[in-house]
């Protein structure tokens, strides 16, 4: 049986003592074993369309083309004033919206607009990412946090951030702290599910791991179960910034007097069409940003995700 | 380094008349019953037997994970009642934490002691170098081997200097070459440390390589069903896989193991067909049949 493998296998029989200086010596062979380094020099390959497209200038090209064909279908159906069903003929052109965009900012208007949503934004945000994570590990954690927190979370969780307009505003003292409020909860339920997800998905022998070296229950939550749930946490709290946008826009053109979405609604109502393209584009641009900017610091507090050979084709 | 500061070898479990059962889905299953056992200071022991034996449910009362119904578990004279570090822990599955380097891995348990950080830093490159890992030390364990990442979970273990280390199968997920490997890695480190070892394995010839002593377990309800002495001189090697005193020992040991398997799969497979592989026991082999 295995026992004939193994012998051809081993090493050659140490007839001294194996005392641990030998370990240098073994280390090559661990190697050749376990697989060290198994990269040599690429060698050189014909052109490939699909190794150019995976490189960086090849994704350069195909993102470009790909809004180019965006601004040319938009530019083409607005030019002639399409009209199939989905009627453009009052849609404005993409250099209506460029002069809207020089015109705008001769004030300060604008800016003030965008400075008041991004605010409303970070603050509900925020808010939302502090309670949210604290009360998800607490209630991945401990089972009577879940025995006490859940049942409320669920009575509210299916009631969309946006049908609590009405009831923020006889609720909060100031439309702006409303606004901000139907942000928070719009951000707050993703970031917690997730997080309750993420310490509920942390494999068990890690706990029995810390414990074993001796740490206690501060010790597990601060390296075990933060550090365990981040990615989920990092998943809510994308979500979170996306429904976060969601509702506040929804929040602004209802109640607000303020902010982009109030703009966008605005334009609308005073029949400036561009200004209704420049503001969608602006809160995508917006969302666009913020969703970068969690991107980004994923990849600053997660350094060790990624580290391994990448899976996607 | 894991010189004991009072002198006195320490590191001595003690495991009397235990009994563990759980409640699953509402029935209560007995997983180790009435189990007696000990590790003397610097012994090497391996407690094998067929699977859901209740092998790791021992070593989780040992390790302090799981609490016993009745009897009693003791270091050095000291009551079990938690985990702790003077107990080190390797498991069957990578136990590392993928959110830290290699060295901080290492590190941690001295963290837990509040270590200073340029002590654990120390400590813990002295450790990685003397198992060959100190190129690795700031990588991330998804960027290493499976047997890579068992030896830093060995040296992780060790790094607290804990009187006793509790492995529990902790070669069962690699593949048969680095599994050998690693059991020549693992009795040079002992012969060097030496501190008390329960070693937990399914794999016979694991166990004799390794150990002073086997226990052998039955199946479910966990009992002991033997304790072998493994009469073979250190340092051990592999040539030793070959000589008649070795394989005398993996058929007594088998021979036992058989009797459970089946014993566990209600003996419905019979002895009728089996004749061919029944074995007797070597005349070398078993030096204590209790």
């Amino acid at each position: 049986m295995a026992l004939s493998d193994r012998q051809s296998l081993a090493p050659p029989p140490a007839a001294q003592v194996p005392s641990l200086p030998r370990t240098p010596i073994r280390q090559p062979r661990l190697e050749a074993i376990e697989g060290g380094a198994a990269a040599g020099a690429a060698p050189a390959m014909p052109f490939s369309l699909k190794h150019w497209l995976e490189s960086g200038l090849g994704g350069a090209v195909l993102g470009s083309f790909s809004i180019a064909m965006v601004l040319l279908g938009w530019y083409l159906a607005t030019r002639y004033k399409l009209d199939f069903y989905v009627r453009f003929a009052n849609i404005p052109t993409p250099m209506d919206v460029w002069h809207s965009i020089l015109e705008v900012n001769r004030s300060t208007k604008f800016a003030v607009n965008i400075g008041i949503s991004v605010r409303r934004v970070l603050l509900g945000f925020f808010g939302a990412a502090i309670v949210g994570t604290v009360l998800g590990i607490m209630v991945g954690r401990y089972r009577i946090c879940r025995s006490l927190a859940m049942p409320a979370m669920e009575l509210f969780r299916p009631i969309p951030a946006i049908a609590w307009v009405p009831m923020a505003i006889m609720l909060w003292p100031s439309n702006e702290v409303s606004i901000v409020f139907i942000t928070f909860l719009g951000a707050f339920f993703p970031i917690l599910i997730n997080t309750i997800h993420g310490v509920e998905e942390i494999d068990e022998v890690l706990f029995r791991a810390a414990h074993s070296l001796g740490a206690k229950e501060k010790d597990v939550i601060l390296h075990v179960v933060i550090p365990g749930a981040l990615q989920h946490i990092f998943t809510g709290l994308a979500v979170g910034m996306g429904v976060a946008w969601v509702s506040l826009i929804a929040a602004e053109m209802i109640s607000g007097q303020f902010g982009i979405g109030y703009f966008t609604w605005e334009a609308y109502s005073l029949i400036s069409y561009p200004d209704i393209a420049l503001g969608m584009i602006t809160i995508g641009v917006l969302g666009l940003l913020c969703s970068k900017a969690i991107h980004i610091c994923s990849k600053l507090a997660m350094p060790w995700m990624g580290v391994a050979a990448g899976a996607r084709k | 380094m894991n010189a004991q500061s009072n002198g006195i070898q320490a590191g001595h479990i003690e495991v009397r008349d235990l009994n563990i059962s759980f409640r699953a889905r509402g029935e209560t299953v007995q997983a180790v019953k009435s189990v007696s056992l000990n590790v003397q200071p610097g012994e090497f022991v391996s407690l094998i037997g067929p699977s859901g034996c209740g092998k790791s449910t021992l070593m989780n009362a040992v390790a302090g994970f799981t609490r016993a119904n009745s009897g009693t578990l003791t270091l050095d004279g000291k009551r079990i009642d938690g985990p702790g570090s003077d107990r080190g822990v390797v498991f069957q599955q990578y136990s590392l934490f993928p959110w830290m380097t290699v060295r901080k891995n290492v590190e941690f348990g001295l963290k837990m002691k509040n270590v200073s950080p340029a002590q654990r830093e120390t400590q813990a490159r002295t450790l990685l170098g003397l198992a060959g890992l100190l190129a690795f030390e700031n990588h991330y364990p998804s960027q290493l081997s499976g047997g890579m990442k068992q030896r830093v979970g060995i040296v992780r273990a060790l790094a607290t200097s804990p009187q006793v280390l509790l492995m529990d199968e902790p070669f069962g997920a690699l593949d048969s070459q680095t599994r050998s490997v690693m059991q020549e890695i693992l009795t040079n480190m002992w012969q060097r440390l030496r501190l008390s070892v329960l070693f937990i394995t399914h794999d016979i010839e694991e166990a004799i390589f390794l150990s002073d002593r086997i226990y052998v377990m039955t199946a479910r309800p966990g009992r002991i069903k033997a304790e072998i002495k493994v009469p073979l001189p250190r340092p051990r090697t592999p040539d030793m896989m070959d000589t008649p005193e070795f394989t005398g020992l993996i058929r007594s040991i088998k021979k036992l193991i058989r009797e459970e398997s089946l014993a566990a799969m209600g003996g419905e497979l019979g002895d009728g067909g089996y004749d061919g592989l029944s074995m007797e026991i070597g005349p070398q082999g078993v030096a204590n049949v209790l």
